[in-house]
């Protein structure tokens, strides 16, 4: 790590082994390391894992989580991190549905309410986390309670009906599915791809990006330069919830039920899929790249591990040993790190 | 002491309370434009609190605070920071994660391109941190996409000082800016304090170490026990005894 600290010190760009060297030293290089991995091993002991059809199948399922993971990323970086996710999975289709069924509402509008809803429960959690300093591990735990005892409490347990919606643009657009030679592309990956590709934009290139690295790296600091500490964890808490429900709208889409159980869990498997790719669960340091990484290694190994012939109970084993793995990884380079400076 | 010129700063009958501590009892003080004042006084003297009411960290109970001449209300680092009082707290300035170009323009990031894209402009706030570290006189070749973590604890405050220099702060606040460095980074920052009075900025200095103050000040103010205890020493006629003397009580007792 020393030798890193004075090739980012010489005034010439570094060369040859001074690139790899940084290569190693950034946070995507072990998740990328290990996708490569195991492509390579699931695809040698099975090489239907690389069919187009097994891909497809994989990525569908993939952006959904995926979504919840990008904007996640951007409010851990900031310094915070919200377990109501998976809730909020299941309570905004559920509202939208039911206003759909019940209220006789068209679908959009009821989308709309149903956002809004996810937006004003990521603001209640910001709240209660910036105005009254309570960690972000509580708020969002009594939020995680409240949303899904208020979906169950809203649908008395049963899914909400979808098959009556018909053809629905709305639809179309969030699910849609097209084929690109033999690869059926859902619309869902499109929004995935987009909204990837935005966060990354808004993290490393934009000022308020430079906020929120800002805001988890040194709260503190941050505030007394006069940054907006407090509103950007706000807006984050919203987005997060946002996308929370926006996924679980697709997914009540995708497979016709908004089921009031649906999404138990995820928030973790959200949580594990950011800090493998390498962003810290205390902020400061985030990676969009990372992230998109860490959602694509936890769902090809469930899907991977199915198809080499491992039990799929066995996949929480195989997860949990990546989590850590990653973790004691990451931890060994930052005290590398430390110790440089 | 011949005051012609409109102070910088004015502080009058401040008064502070932390519930029932008293800790800022009638104080005043008075920076004038390029002068680098020293702020003494044993641990719980106030000059904490002092500054930070001054840099607007924390309320004051009551009194005025004027700054060439215009009445001010600092509620905020913000204002503080917008009336041109700049405060650089140990350790706390700046982000170890973020490259010395972010965190010299952090909260004033340049930007490029519509408003609505919030696009920085990185290109241009590397290029101007290039020169600002040269200016502070930074002899080693760092360039500002280095992150501050990489940097030593002297680099850092010479990072922070830039900062304030380059956004024409005319108060600038150092906190303990000596902390914890070695003899040769001291040299460096003591050497940063002259340099930011040369370029015609106050600055305010605050150290435990009163041979640090020695080297670099015009003038300097003893607090104890929440009051202003001497605010016109001379450090070409006075001793360290006495100023020693002053911060711990001796001279009343004498």
């Amino acid at each position: 790590m020393t030798d890193t600290r004075t090739t980012a010190k010489s005034a010439t760009p570094p060369k040859g082994p001074g690139a790899l060297k940084r290569l190693v030293a950034m946070p995507e290089f072990a998740p990328m390391v290990l996708l490569a991995v195991m492509l390579v091993v699931f695809t040698a002991i099975n090489p239907a894992f690389l069919s187009l059809r097994n891909i497809s199948n994989a990525l569908t399922f993939t952006v959904e989580l995926g979504l919840i993971a990008l904007a996640m990323t951007l409010l851990m970086t900031s310094g915070e991190f919200d377990l109501s996710v998976g809730s909020v999975f299941g309570f905004a289709p559920v509202v939208m549905w039911a206003l759909f069924n019940t209220l006789g509402l068209p679908l959009f509008p009821a989308f709309l309410i149903a956002l809004v809803v996810a937006l004003c429960i990521g603001m209640v959690s910001g709240i209660f986390v910036t105005a009254l300093r309570i960690p972000s591990f509580l708020v969002t735990l009594g939020m995680l309670l409240m949303v899904r005892g208020s979906a169950l409490w809203l649908t008395s347990g049963f899914p909400q009906r979808t098959w009556d919606a018909g053809e629905q643009w709305l639809a179309a657009v969030l699910v849609g599915d097209f084929y690109i030679g033999g690869l059926r592309i859902y619309m869902s990956l499109i929004w995935f791809i987009l909204i990837a590709l935005a966060a990354h934009l808004l993290l490393t290139r934009t000022r308020f990006g430079n906020w929120i690295q800002a805001t988890g790296g040194n709260e503190g600091a941050a505030r007394n330069r006069g940054v907006p500490t407090k509103r950007v964890k706000l807006i984050l808490f919203m987005l997060s919830a946002a996308m929370a429900g926006l996924a679980g709208i697709i997914s009540s889409i995708r497979v016709s039920a908004a089921n009031p159980n649906s999404g138990m869990g995820y928030e973790l498997e959200v949580i594990a899929m950011v800090v493998i790719g390498g962003t810290v669960l205390t902020g400061g340091r985030g990676t969009i790249i990372g992230t998109v990484l860490g959602v694509l290694i936890l769902r090809l190994m469930r899907n991977g591990i199915v198809l080499i012939g491992v039990p799929g109970l066995a996949y929480n084993i195989f997860i949990g040993a990546i989590i850590l793995g990653m973790m004691a990884l990451h931890a060994g380079l930052e005290r590398r790190h430390n110790e440089g400076t | 002491m011949n005051g012609t010129a409109t102070p910088l700063v004015e502080m009058r009958n401040i008064e502070k309370y932390y519930g029932r501590i008293h800790a800022l009892q009638d104080v005043n003080l008075t920076i004038r434009p390029g002068e680098i004042v020293g702020l003494l006084g044993d641990n719980g003297a106030g000059k904490s609190t002092l500054i930070k009411v001054l840099s607007g960290a924390v309320p004051y109970t009551s009194g005025k605070i004027r700054i060439k001449g215009r009445e001010v209300t600092l509620r905020s680092t913000s204002d503080a920071i917008e009336a041109g009082i700049e405060t650089i707290y140990q350790d706390s300035a700046l982000v170890p994660q973020l490259s010395i170009a972010r965190n010299l323009f952090m909260g004033r990031e340049l930007r490029k391109g519509p408003r609505f894209f919030d696009w920085m402009d990185q290109e241009r706030m590397n290029e101007v941190a290039g020169q600002l570290l040269k200016r502070v006189g930074i002899s080693k070749d760092i360039p500002a996409t280095t992150p501050i973590g990489a940097l030593s604890g002297g680099e850092r405050q010479a990072v922070a000082i830039a900062r304030a220099m380059h956004f024409e702060s005319e108060l600038i606040i150092l906190d303990e800016p000596t902390n914890n460095l070695g003899v040769a980074e001291t040299q460096g920052v003591l050497r940063f304090v002259r340099e930011v009075r040369n370029q015609g900025h106050s600055c305010i200095f605050i150290a435990h170490n009163i041979h640090h103050v020695f080297q670099v000040v015009d003038r300097m103010v003893v607090m104890r026990r929440g009051k202003v205890a001497a605010d016109d020493l001379d450090p070409e006629t006075s001793s360290i005894q006495e100023v020693e003397n002053i911060i711990t009580g001796e001279h009343l007792a004498a």
